[in-house]
């Protein structure tokens, strides 16, 4: 009797046990996961067929002088104050393009359309936006197309069909391969480490776990998760969740990952009120803004994100090559000035390349 | 033969509720707590760490000062959800002042004077215009909340000044929002307990009509507990927006809840007239612990919620078996 119990409760552990390990890192989910090369080769691009959708009868301005409006989902704030940057930049680089950037104040979809319809109405050559929402913001842009104007996004996608190419930021795998990389660098390849996330169910936090598990068992198989805890979007929560791990795990713990904007900055404050400034490193995705106290006295060396000058930046040359019929459906890549040669991925889409780290030394340059 | 039994000695059910009877919510709650700490503490002696004990004390302390005002609110027969947004909206005035170089004391005081002020708007609503308090306050959780994000378009506020930062000051090593927490909750419980308008809020959230003959001025008093209660919010607010470097200027999510279940929890019968802020600020530290010890038990957080909510289910219906009792 007793050893049947004894049986059926090794049985029952041992499975748990198994569970567990198939299961990866609490927080991550179970779609399957495609780690980059450690040594950050480019992954080879699955053949998807073109889904973007083309203008009707545009005109041939090839090295003609054009006129473009950015609609960024509000204006106002740093984030597409600098993609709006990056825009003119490129624009001036380019010479003979007369770009603007012009949205709502608030990140309204209704406002959105209503300036997209104005703009289309007064006549320009080309749109470039990122969508407050990807299917509200698909009729106006199909306007846009059938009026023979090129359409590419940035940021924020709409349906594919609404607009020609859009700017992909960052991938799943190369944010993945970034955070691990950088905690590797500044913890060690044998740190313990726990994680600060949104909830355990939150699509993109889970997609970056899940993607950082397949990548740190590949590339630096010694480090160790511990574990996942949730801290909501919640400033105070955050912080006393990751405070709480650091008591937990006392020196064991060497790293901890933030995976929201919220997440990181609260939990390099509970770093730094616990006296834990370099024996315990922060990595996370962040804005420059909300680390830079953290980052200028050294208790946070590494802030992934991408730069968002480079993605206006790049959104805006995308666009030229549209329009100069030198980036076409089909097309595998595309020039993108100082960023030179972008790959094209999931059918339509342009990647920005590997994401930005925001570091001590060039963190005083962002303002969002 | 069962029925001897029962005869003889009463059931498991009642037997817990002569204990609550005698003993008082307070008591169950301390015990919960010291309970949690020895069987967490057991499993993983970090627990009861020096930096954890401080962590969960000082961390949530800002919750028990809510609840205090909170119980007050409940005692006298009404409800406040609009309590975090109101911590949000107070929070964000404090930090919006010191980041713009307004004196110190400035930005401490006036989410006070505008906790208060708002209340009291609140509280004449309740008690002239005879809004149910649940209607007032759902409706100014929206008009908080929305007004808050229209005003800073969630940006946050950073670059706060260092000598704003009174939740990270440590007199004696111990952090400033435990001294608030334990200060203001003892001054709370004797207040209500000895002064005049104590035992009024007591009246008048225990039999309304009653009080009314024995001369009470139901309508002042209740827009002077709300006003007691923005107060409380106000203090509440500097030490959230003071424990971090940062203000994210939106509503902490579900901070409303949190705190009723504090106060709740404690003991305030949610039908009003009973109830202690000593036991709203203990069961604010039972959820803390709860949280913190969920961790450390690798429990995932959900539970939390679930936690709480059956403890406002259990209290609730031991409130609701006490009166049938007493009837």
């Amino acid at each position: 009797m007793y050893k049947t119990m004894i049986l059926a409760l090794g049985l029952a552990v041992g499975s748990g046990g198994v569970a567990m390990a198939q299961s990866a890192w609490t927080g991550g989910d179970d779609l399957p996961t495609s780690p980059l090369a450690c040594d950050g080769a480019a992954g080879a691009a699955a053949a998807m067929p073109y889904d973007g959708g083309q203008p009707t009868a545009a005109p041939d301005l090839k090295g003609q002088k054009i006129t473009v409006v950015d609609v960024p989902k509000l204006i106002g704030i740093g984030y597409f104050n600098a993609t709006s940057k990056g825009i003119a930049d490129a624009a001036t680089e380019l010479g003979s393009v007369d770009a603007k950037t012009d949205g709502p104040t608030k990140a309204n979809i209704d406002e959105q359309i209503t300036f997209l319809d104005n703009y289309i109405t007064s006549g320009v050559n080309g749109i470039l936006f990122a969508a407050n929402d990807p299917v509200a913001i698909a009729p106006v842009l199909k306007k846009a197309l059938s009026k023979g104007i090129h359409v590419v996004g940035y940021d924020a996608n709409s349906t594919p069909d609404a607009r020609e190419w859009f700017v992909n930021q960052a991938q799943f795998n190369g944010i993945a391969k970034s955070m691990i990389d950088n905690m590797a660098k500044e913890a060690g390849e044998e740190a313990a480490f726990a994680i600060v996330t949104s909830t355990f169910t939150t699509p993109n936090q889970a997609r970056w776990i899940a993607e950082m598990a397949a990548y740190q068992a590949q590339c630096h198989p010694k480090m160790k998760w511990l574990e996942t805890v949730e801290a909501q979007e919640d400033n105070v929560l955050s912080f006393n969740q990751a405070t709480t791990l650091i008591n937990k795990y006392g020196d064991e713990l060497k790293g901890i990952f933030g995976m929201t904007s919220v997440a990181t900055p609260a939990s390099a404050e509970a770093v730094s009120q616990g006296g834990k400034c370099g024996s315990i490193a922060v990595v996370g995705l962040a804005t420059p803004n909300a680390m830079k106290p953290y980052v200028e006295k050294d208790c946070v060396k590494s802030v992934v994100l991408w730069n968002p000058v480079d993605l206006g930046y790049a959104a805006m040359y995308v666009l030229r090559a549209a329009i100069d019929g030198d980036l076409k459906p089909g097309a595998t890549s595309v020039k993108a000035g100082k960023l030179g040669e972008l790959q094209v991925i999931n059918g339509s889409e342009v990647l920005l390349g590997q994401p930005y780290t925001f570091t001590k030394e060039n963190i005083g340059n962002f303002d969002f | 033969m069962s029925f001897d039994v029962m005869q003889s000695r009463p059931s498991f059910p009642r037997r817990l509720l002569g204990f609550v009877e005698a003993n008082g919510q307070e008591a169950i709650i301390l015990a919960a707590i010291i309970l949690l700490f020895v069987v967490v503490g057991v499993v993983n002696p970090r627990f009861l760490g020096n930096s954890n004990l401080t962590s969960i004390f000082s961390g949530n302390a800002y919750i028990a000062v809510a609840a205090i005002g909170m119980a007050l609110v409940i005692i006298s027969g009404n409800i406040d959800v609009s309590v975090g947004s109101l911590i949000g909206v107070l929070a964000t005035i404090a930090g919006t002042l010191a980041v713009n170089g307004y004196p110190i004391i400035v930005c401490w005081l006036a989410p006070l004077a505008v906790g208060v002020a708002i209340n009291a708007f609140v509280g004449f609503l309740v008690a002239y215009v005879r809004i149910p308090s649940i209607v007032v306050t759902l409706g100014m959780l929206s008009v908080l909340k929305g007004g808050l994000i229209s005003a800073t378009a969630g940006a946050w506020i950073n670059n706060l000044p260092p000598e704003f930062m009174l939740a990270q000051f440590r007199p004696f090593g111990v952090p400033a929002p435990i001294y608030f927490m334990v200060t203001l909750t003892l001054l709370a419980a004797l207040w209500m307990r000895y002064s005049g308008f104590g035992r009024t809020i007591y009246a008048i959230g225990g039999n309304p009509d009653a009080a009314r003959v024995t001369g009470i001025r139901i309508e002042r008093s209740i827009v002077c507990v709300f006003m007691i209660h923005g107060f409380f919010a106000g203090i509440a607010a500097v030490l959230f927006a003071t424990q971090l470097q940062v203000i994210q200027s939106t509503v902490p999510p579900n901070l409303e809840l949190t705190v009723i279940t504090a106060a709740v929890v404690g003991g305030v019968s949610i039908l009003g007239g009973t109830g202690t802020v000593i036991g709203s600020t203990l069961a604010a530290i039972l959820f803390a612990a709860i949280g913190s010890a969920l961790i450390f038990t690798n429990v995932s957080a959900y539970w939390l919620r679930a936690v709480q909510g059956l403890f406002i289910l259990a209290t609730v219906l031991a409130d609701m078996a006490r009166r049938r009792r007493l009837r």
